[in-house]
């Protein structure tokens, strides 16, 4: 333990600037460590030094802060601080009622949050045990996996700007512009949708919706193409994420990773194959693994999943049956007493909520299960010992999103 | 006179205020000169100021060329910059700037005054002399090395015999301004920013360097005036076609000096928010700023130098001349005009109406809202403009500093544009990966270079001649 520490003011006190403007370079933390893993991390062998990165560093993805003790470039450990962006969200749908749950959860995953506000839905659904009409079920597909387009393209560009290169992540927002407005037109919002519903959704897909859907699939993908033409063969960026961040399958499984991450290292776990909900079973995919396991991989992944969920919309286009989007069911829910596990893909990997009913109109536990916070947990193992610039193309290529990790 | 001095009415209007006062001072100047006159004092001032001239003119034409070089650098910065936002902008997908000026071509001079408008904060804890000074080193390193740069024949700040020893010298000198913004900045970015640039710049200082040697060799000196003449003629005399290994180092290594995309490691924005500027805000900044863009234009100008040609646009005019009956070598000046013949006579006639269709016709095929009318009237006036500047230049130099001037400026932007283009295509290189890359690959081939340039210097010389 350091004593010495203990003589370090807070910076909180206004006089450490003014008198002395030295302390500032090793007075991380000012307080007394509260663990052995604190005290061993926050005392600084020689030549090395703290840096603060974040919360708002430029790259990031969003309010993560990492505390980093560089020696020179060379990362020797870091320690992620989280909670900056927490609201509070699973005692929030705890005080609301169901349908409240829908929008409170709606922001946790706010690249894609079809997603995260499908949670409430399904595990409610499964309470009630309820035959959601199949065109509904039809249109979540539809509407996820235009989401799930719309995230990873984004995911392509922030990797290539988090490296230095500035062209896709344009490309990718104009990708992800078009999947957008014509979620806009389907819902109404363009990234907090609040569309799904206990039993449906709210509102049949409107003819404005199929026909900028129909255009936009005659030359979907063109600029997730011309991301990949950019950087595929690009020989920095292949240099710069091949063999980086190697994650092999026993620490992938033991961290509870999912998602691309872990499909990276050669697991092929997908809930929409292991763990069918929805219409998934009738729909015909493929899921891509690799099995390198670095960031590479994890690009590349991203890439043919992008093509899948092509593959998907285009078949719910066809398959698409008439009828009420909407199941009769009365104006105040009571769910009835139980507990319910609902577990749905999402671009990032299993989004899962665990919820217990008394059978109120309110949920009583609504645990929220999010990938981005397991995929996170291995930045400090696959970093050290790398490079200051490499923790962008590690954290990048795990694509974490903070509203689901601080809840 | 009465009317200067009585004071302004009450309720003269603006105008009527400004123009009372200009009369005032013209007045006041008047009287000031009629009494050195009649004294004989303003006499004697000028023949002081002639003989003081006439004594340090290597002094005074130094001193000139500085400052000119200096008021050059910022309308070549601003046309950059826009080049930089416009071209990045098409890549993107974006429209880029089109609000300021014709095309958004103000934006760039925008910037400027928002950049000298801005608070120029210097945050507590900072080295303040060290924090104020390294801008300026910077700025200052990178426009100094323009002063040896011949832009046309007979048009450089300064003709060195030892200009490419000096052009490094003060190149060198940007890195200390860039460490002593980093070391002072109070700033674990900052510093970590000023370290990656004192690395770097230093290892692709030496392949930069001994890129050049291989010219040197060939030319045999180190004035970059007679190596541009060395490079007269066709085309294949430019020293890039002798020494393509050369260029390609040079190339690189001048992307990397520049800091530029993929090796912009000293201001990475995704890793060290903005490295050694990340404390800088306001005008001091906007120094860094320019410092970086004067580079990159510096650095194509050299590459043109060297191994481009300079401002020879490879073409040799003497036999094309020879063949339609004109006597070399032709003196712009006081050409004799019954040599020139009836169709080479009427040649320069056609110069205004084609160069006004031609730039009505690029005007009208890009600006679809245009008429053929106002696209001819446009295209006419910026003809008008730009044979007046061609015809100034013509007037205080020479033709040939005219077409030098063109050539130059156009083999040069290219390039920039090439430097845009990357930055626009490449993500960044990681720092090992690119001490790796200088030090294992540039500096063998940068000696290989040399080596075989000796080799075959000498085996020539030996043998053949």
């Amino acid at each position: 333990m350091t004593t010495d520490r203990e003589q370090v003011r807070s910076l909180d006190d206004p006089e450490i600037m003014v008198q002395t403007p030295g302390t500032i370079f090793d007075a991380i933390p000012p307080l007394t460590p509260r663990t052995e893993r604190e005290a061993e991390f926050y005392d600084l062998s020689e030549g090395q030094m703290f840096v603060n990165l974040g919360p708002q560093h430029p790259s990031t993805h969003g309010v993560l802060r990492v505390v980093l003790k560089i020696d020179g470039e060379k990362i020797v450990d870091l320690d992620p601080v989280m909670g900056y962006l927490h609201r509070g969200v699973e005692k929030i749908c705890e005080n609301g009622d169901w349908h409240h749950a829908i929008s409170n959860t709606d922001p946790l995953e706010y690249v894609a949050s079809m997603f995260s506000e499908a949670l409430p839905v399904l595990s409610a659904e499964r309470l009630l045990e309820l035959q959601v009409p199949r065109r509904a079920e039809y249109i979540r597909v539809l509407a996820w996996e235009l989401n799930r387009v719309a995230s990873h393209a984004l995911f392509i560009g922030w990797l290539a700007l988090d490296l230095g290169g500035i062209t896709p992540i344009l490309y990718g927002f104009a990708e992800r512009d078009e999947i957008v407005e014509m979620l806009a037109s389907l819902t109404g919002q363009r990234l907090l949708f609040n569309y799904l519903r206990i039993g449906g959704v709210n509102g049949d897909v409107s003819h404005d919706f199929l026909s900028r859907l129909g255009d936009w699939m005659s030359r979907a993908g063109v600029r997730v193409n011309d991301q990949a033409a950019l950087m595929n063969e690009n020989e920095i960026f292949v240099n710069r994420t091949k063999g980086l961040g190697v994650l092999d399958r026993e620490t992938a499984l033991h961290y509870g990773m999912s998602g691309p991450p872990l499909r990276a290292t050669g697991v092929p776990y997908d809930v929409r194959r292991a763990h069918p909900y929805s219409v998934y079973p009738e729909l015909e995919f493929d899921i891509p693994v690799r099995t390198d396991g670095d960031s590479y991989a994890r690009y590349l992944l991203h890439i043919e999943e992008i093509k899948q969920s092509l593959r998907i919309i285009d078949q719910v286009l066809h398959q698409m049956p008439d009828g009420p989007v909407m199941a009769k069911l009365p104006r105040l829910l009571r769910v009835p007493p139980g507990r319910a596990f609902a577990a749905l893909e999402s671009p990032r990997g299993q989004y899962a909520a665990y919820a217990v009913s008394d059978g109120s109109d309110q949920p009583f536990r609504f645990r929220i299960h999010d990938p981005s916070f397991f995929n996170l947990q291995a930045v400090r193992s696959l970093t050290r010992g790398h490079l200051l610039a490499d923790i962008m193309a590690i954290m990048a290529s795990l694509d974490p999103v903070m509203g689901g990790i601080d809840k | 006179m009465s009317a200067a001095t009585t004071p302004a009415p009450p309720g003269v209007t603006t105008l009527g205020k400004i123009v009372l006062a200009l009369l005032a001072v013209v007045v006041a100047g008047a009287l000031a000169f009629l009494l050195l006159w009649v004294t004989g004092i303003g006499d004697a001032l000028v023949a002081f100021a002639i003989d003081t001239g006439t004594a340090n003119v290597e002094i005074l034409r130094f001193v000139a060329a500085a400052t000119g070089v200096l008021l050059f650098t910022v309308p070549a910065a601003f046309v950059i910059i826009y080049m930089e936002l416009k071209i990045i902008a098409q890549m993107n997908l974006r429209v880029g700037p089109d609000r300021t000026g014709p095309w958004g071509a103000l934006a760039s001079l925008m910037a400027g005054l928002k950049v000298l408008s801005k608070e120029d904060y210097t945050p507590r804890g900072v080295d303040v002399p060290v924090f104020t000074l390294a801008p300026a080193v910077t700025f200052l390193a990178s426009v100094m090395t323009l002063l040896v740069v011949p832009f046309a024949p007979g048009m450089a700040g300064y003709y060195m015999d030892l200009g490419l020893i000096y052009f490094f010298a003060a190149s060198g000198l940007g890195v200390v301004g860039l460490m002593m913004a980093g070391w002072s900045s109070f700033n674990k970015y900052s510093l970590l920013g000023g370290i990656r640039a004192a690395a770097a710049v230093i290892s692709y200082e030496l392949p930069l360097i001994l890129a050049t040697f291989g010219v040197v060799l060939l030319a045999g000196t180190l004035n970059l005036g007679q190596i541009v003449e060395d490079q007269a003629g066709w085309a294949w005399n430019w020293y890039g076609f002798q020494q393509p290994l050369a260029l390609i180092i040079f190339f690189i290594a001048a992307t990397a000096e520049a800091g530029r995309t993929p090796f912009d490691y000293t201001e990475a924005d995704s890793e060290l928010v903005a490295g050694f500027a990340t404390e800088y805000s306001g005008m001091r900044f906007g120094f860094f700023f320019f410092a970086e863009y004067v580079n990159v234009f510096i650095l194509s100008a050299l590459t043109v130098t060297l191994f481009l040609g300079g401002y020879h646009s490879g073409i040799d005019i003497d036999p094309i001349l020879g063949f339609l009956g004109v006597n070399t070598p032709v003196e712009m000046g006081n050409i004799d005009l019954g040599s020139l013949g009836p169709w080479l006579l009427g040649l320069p006639l056609l110069v205004p109406p084609v160069l006004t269709l031609v730039l009505a016709a690029f005007l009208w095929a890009i600006k679809s809202s245009w008429g053929a009318l106002k696209s001819i009237v446009v295209g006419f006036v910026l003809a008008n403009l730009l044979l007046g500047a061609a015809i100034t230049i013509w007037a205080f130099f020479s033709f040939e500093a005219l077409l030098g001037i063109a050539v130059f400026f156009g083999k040069s932007f290219a390039l920039v544009a090439l430097f845009v283009l990357m930055r626009a295509t490449y993500p960044r290189v990681r720092i090992d990966q690119m001490m790796n890359f200088a030090w294992k690959w540039l500096m063998p081939a940068a000696l290989l270079n040399i080596f075989i340039t000796a080799a075959a210097i000498l085996f020539v010389r030996e043998y053949l001649s």
